[in-house]
């Protein structure tokens, strides 16, 4: 049921993103572990927690960007119209990018990181990163200029991904300066989340709805520069609710307060336009699961991303729960929320189709969306807990840290009795994609 | 809505924030010297940011507060404990933190290295952050202080003030560096108290505790004699 003969290549990528999605869970229940309970000083010296986290963090951008690219690769045939530029180009780029990262992932196990958090790839092993995002944007951007047929999507995505290439250099050098290096530390992280990947997936998103909804593309298009127009207004300045404590100047304080509230408003925008485009929809629905994703995502992103995020934003507020458990807990319902739910609702439509199937089973899919996103949202709300009794004990009453963070401890159980049923969705999701058939006739 | 709308909306949005932004830049970095100190950026400074990166302390510690949030921010961790303790938990972390629920990885810094750590602590201490965190603001501990002073004691105020249950533990609540304290009054007088306070090297020539010098004479004598009440129940 494709179009394109090298659309097929989106699933090699997805299959890895997959396999990298369920090892940086494995790797969050371990994080959980640690929390929970202490271990022994010789387990601590081996493989301390730092590593850990940056095998969380690390593998996290890594499938998500597979994902990304994987979906991009999808997508551009069907827009431009054309096959991709070079399948085996796409090929070469998959392979650097795995080799690069479980190189990085082998090094960290031995110490060979550049210590910054979620930047902690080693500056050799950026550069080849760096070449992997250039292969990719030259067999993109190539298949659309051989193709000449422009797209409002094509046009975004590309700029969304470019843009996404242009800030990952900000992350490379040695800065001198503590304060200057966080500045442009947030250049990557804010930046790409609420400027970059917002693009990337809000274009992946606009196709995603004119193919499932059948909604003119006239109108989806209109609304896309509205969205992004608004998430790029707040996103930018709002980079500022990152520079309140850092050493900059305090009209930080003022731009990042601003900006920031009203970072909700596009998205909000979002789940309005959906729920819209999916009550005059044109076409039938045949896989519910994929519908179920797809304003799941727009929700969990409203949700995760816009209001946990509005809650701690403030400047008033932020002095108290800035660094604390609070960051925790808005950042797993956020990057789940939009990020993972998004390539989650891309795989099972793409899965569909790349296997020729009209309709799938549907029971697994369910199940995985459910426990994934249900465990999910009692891990926020755990997290989110221990940060208001952080914030509470350890920055309003003055308790040391231990002390504070052992009034914290049941929460942490909680938190790691939530990832097992998270992972056992994540199974369920994984089993269900890379086994997706036709669903036999009753 | 026209098409025409949504595309000014997105021009509009996009170029307004992204020039703003820009400019806000620029300045930040005119400012940022002075905020942050940078004249005394010394090449031991620098040495220890790279220490700090070498050994990936970011990813357990928080500074500034962004990284992991394992373990304590160290911003103000130089005021806060004093190069002494820094010194003493990089190098024995696993004797530091031997009874404590958490632990720290015996990294085996080297002595120079460990210089530079304490360094770049220092110069860290100093950005002007707004005062935050609020935890080691003066301002918010001193309101602190007078809040619970209100119901305790003033040496148990001060007690909390000082952050002594960072190490030391009364009635099961405390860290766990420093012995507990339930019994202080058992074991010594208020006269050593004070002496173990301000120069515990005077008592104990292997205490791991920071001096507390630059203390009040009376602060001093109110802990000391809040310690030496602390009689309790004979183990």
């Amino acid at each position: 049921m494709i179009a394109y003969k090298s659309q097929r290549i989106a699933y090699p990528y997805f299959v890895v993103a997959l396999f990298l999605f369920a090892l940086q869970v494995v790797m969050g229940l371990w994080l959980a572990i640690n929390y929970a309970f202490t271990l022994p000083q010789g387990l601590v010296d081996v493989f301390p927690f730092s590593t850990a986290r940056a095998f969380h963090t690390n593998l996290l951008v890594l499938w998500m960007l597979l994902g990304f690219m994987g979906g991009t690769y999808f997508m551009i045939p069907e827009e431009s119209k054309r096959e991709l530029f070079s399948v085996k180009l796409a090929w070469i780029q998959l392979i650097l990018l795995v080799g690069t990262g479980v190189t990085a992932l082998i090094g960290f196990l031995f110490g060979w990181t550049q210590g910054r958090p979620l930047l902690e790839i080693p500056t050799s092993l950026d550069f080849l990163i760096v070449i992997g995002a250039l292969i990719f944007l030259y067999n993109v951007g190539m298949t659309m200029i051989k193709a000449r047929n422009w797209t409002m999507t094509q046009g975004t995505l590309l700029a969304g991904l470019v843009t996404l290439a242009l800030l990952y250099l900000f992350g490379i050098p040695f800065y001198h300066n503590l304060s200057i290096d966080w500045y442009y530390w947030w250049w990557v992280i804010h930046l790409w989340v609420e400027g970059a990947w917002e693009l990337v997936t809000a274009a992946l998103f606009a196709w995603l709805l004119m193919r499932i909804t059948g909604v003119d593309r006239r109108v989806v298009e209109k609304w896309l520069y509205v969205e992004i127009g608004l998430f790029l207004f707040t996103g930018i300045a709002g980079t500022g609710h990152h520079y309140y404590w850092i050493g900059a100047p305090k009209y930080w304080l003022w731009v990042g307060g601003i900006f920031s509230a009203l970072e909700p408003v596009p998205i909000l925008l979002m789940v309005w336009d959906t729920l819209r485009h999916v009550k005059e929809r044109k076409a039938a629905i045949n896989n519910p699961v994929v519908w179920m994703f797809a304003i799941g995502c727009a929700i969990y992103h409203f949700v995760g991303a816009g209001v946990w995020g509005f809650l701690h934003t403030l400047p008033q507020i932020n002095y108290y729960t800035h660094g604390s458990q609070v960051t925790v807990s808005h950042g797993h319902l956020a990057f789940f929320g939009a990020y993972a739910l998004l390539n989650l609702t891309v795989f099972y439509y793409v899965f569909a189709q790349l296997k020729g199937i009209t309709n799938f089973r549907q029971v697994l899919g369910k199940w995985g969306f459910w426990v994934t996103s249900i465990s999910m949202f009692l891990m926020g709300l755990a997290f989110g807990v221990a940060g208001v009794l952080q914030s509470y004990l350890e920055r309003k009453l003055g308790l040391g840290y231990m002390v504070t963070h052992q009034n914290m401890q049941l929460w942490f159980h909680i938190v790691l009795v939530c990832g097992l049923f998270f992972l056992l969705g994540v199974i369920i999701m994984i089993y269900d994609l890379l086994t997706l058939k036709e669903e036999k006739a009753r | 809505m026209t098409d025409k709308t949504a595309k000014l909306i997105f021009w509009g949005g996009t170029l307004s924030s992204l020039i703003l932004f820009l400019i806000l830049t620029v300045d930040t970095h005119r400012q940022v010297g002075a905020l942050t100190h940078a004249d005394k950026l010394s090449a031991q400074v620098l040495d220890g940011k790279r220490a700090f990166q070498k050994y990936n302390c970011n990813d357990c510690h928080t500074i500034l507060g962004f990284g992991g949030y394992y373990s304590p921010d160290l911003t103000r961790v130089y005021s806060r404990r004093g190069p002494d303790y820094i010194r003493n938990v990089l190098q024995h972390p696993e004797v530091a933190f031997a009874n404590s629920f958490r632990k720290m990885p015996q990294q085996h810094i080297s002595e120079t290295e460990i210089g530079n750590l304490v360094a770049f602590f220092e110069w860290v201490n100093n950005i002007e952050t707004n005062d935050w965190p609020p935890q080691d603001s003066k301002k918010y501990r001193a309101a602190n202080r007078l809040s619970s002073a209100a119901g305790v004691s003033r040496g148990a105020a001060l007690f909390q003030e000082n952050r002594c249950f960072d190490c030391h533990k009364l009635e099961g609540v405390g860290g766990d560096t420093g012995p507990a304290l339930d019994q202080a009054g058992q074991r010594h007088d208020e006269e050593t108290i004070k002496r173990i306070i301000s120069q515990p090297q005077s008592v104990n020539p292997q205490a791991t505790m920071p001096s507390h010098e630059d203390m009040s004479a009376s602060d001093v004598s109110a802990i000391a004699e809040f310690l030496a009440k602390q009689k309790g129940e004979g183990r």
